[in-house]
């Protein structure tokens, strides 16, 4: 029953040949550092999942922020745990990217071919970099509000465009509701959107290039 | 799973993969719909005696509007909400309490005098004195609320 209603999909779809392309595609004899690029996608299911229902609760607005992250912490069920996990998986995120960054500068894996998969990776860890940046804000506690005022006082340090960087991170000369909701707007739909797209066509490349072997040591 | 499909390495190492990957997913869907639904099935309604004023101010014969606001507690947000209540008594004696929320679909009834009936203006569902659908669509009578008398003063139980 299931193999036919498969074989009945399978014609329609192919959906065997990408399975095959995807999980079951030859590659070099590899150890466990080649799992942080796999890891790094886990995290990023983990952000997205745990932060779509973390919306369902939250207002992005000064005078309803805390309060209603308080709320989810202290008050709805199994709360703590989803944001503990959105929490805690953004840390983990940024620590894991950086260590499949650092895996594949050691074993020189950047090089023809793989400069584009290269280029799109310094871009997604840029992404992530972002995430934690927006997201820093939004509980709108202290720590949240004085870290986004020093944050985003750095980007105003450049000489001549400083000021205008500024002026536009906030939204305006002083951190307010504004820089919450530009923030929050950036943090659920500009960064998702850009990291979504560029991981699938990271992916895709890692997929049709194949990975690279371990560095031999001779030759 | 029998002696003519051994189980090898191969075979062995997706099956746990699989295993652990349904335990993640179970371990982060029966929170997620936990957390989902979790605020819908509070049911903290308390219930408080409501003072709605002096006996004297209900008139006879006559539903008469009382207004009473009670503070609600929705997620992390106090409301003070009003409530309306139509009392009614025909001998000064024994009162009724109505409430002024069709019981159709939920829109607020007003009691017109020259017709001597509540009015839904909803969708033209009809009350008489005593709340009894008269026409329209209500599927029941105005709900009443508990009314108690004390030092000449008219309580409901509300909230």
């Amino acid at each position: 029953m299931a193999t036919r209603f498969g074989d009945w999909l399978d014609e329609r779809l192919a959906w065997r040949q990408v399975w095959q392309a995807i999980f079951l595609r030859k590659i070099p004899k590899v150890n466990w550092l080649f799992t942080l690029g796999s890891a790094s996608l886990f995290l990023a299911i983990n952000q997205i999942v745990t932060g779509i229902l973390l919306t369902i609760y939250y207002v992005p607005t000064p005078d309803h922020a805390y309060d209603s992250v308080q709320y989810i912490t202290t008050q709805v069920t199994a709360g703590w745990l989803i944001r503990g996990l959105h929490h805690w998986g953004a840390s983990a995120m940024v620590v894991v990217v950086a260590l499949h960054m650092l895996r594949i500068i050691f074993h020189g894996a950047y090089k023809f071919p793989r400069e584009v998969t290269w280029f799109t990776g310094v871009v997604l860890l840029l992404i992530v970099i972002g995430f934690g940046f927006t997201g820093y804000l939004l509980p709108w506690d202290q720590k949240a509000y004085w870290a986004t005022t020093v944050g985003t006082r750095i980007a105003g340090t450049p000489p001549l465009i400083g000021d205008w960087v500024l002026r536009i991170v906030r939204g305006g000369e002083e951190l307010t509701a504004i820089t919450l909701a530009r923030f929050f707007g950036v943090h659920i739909w500009v960064l998702p959107t850009a990291l979504t797209s560029l991981t699938a066509f990271h992916l895709s490349l890692v997929i049709r290039i194949g990975i690279s072997a371990v560095p031999k040591r001779e030759e | 799973m029998g002696d003519d499909q051994q189980i090898n390495r191969r075979n062995f190492m997706s099956l746990v993969t699989w295993a652990i990957g349904g335990l993640i997913s179970l371990g982060m869907g029966i929170p997620a719909i936990a957390y989902i639904i979790g605020p819908a099935l509070d049911r903290t309604r308390t219930q408080d005696w409501v003072r709605l004023g002096p006996v004297s101010k209900v008139e006879l014969k006559m539903p008469t509007l009382f207004k009473f606001t009670i503070q609600r507690q929705t997620g992390w947000i106090v409301n003070e909400e009003e409530v309306s209540v139509y009392i009614l008594t025909e001998n000064g004696r024994d009162f009724i309490a109505m409430s002024n929320i069709c019981t159709h679909l939920g829109c607020r009834v007003r009691w017109i005098a020259d017709q001597e009936e509540f009015f839904c203006p909803c969708h033209n569902g009809v009350f008489d004195k005593q709340g009894k659908v008269v026409s329209g669509p209500p599927p029941r009578p105005l709900d009443r609320y508990e009314v108690k008398i004390e030092n000449d003063q008219l309580f409901v139980l509300g909230g």
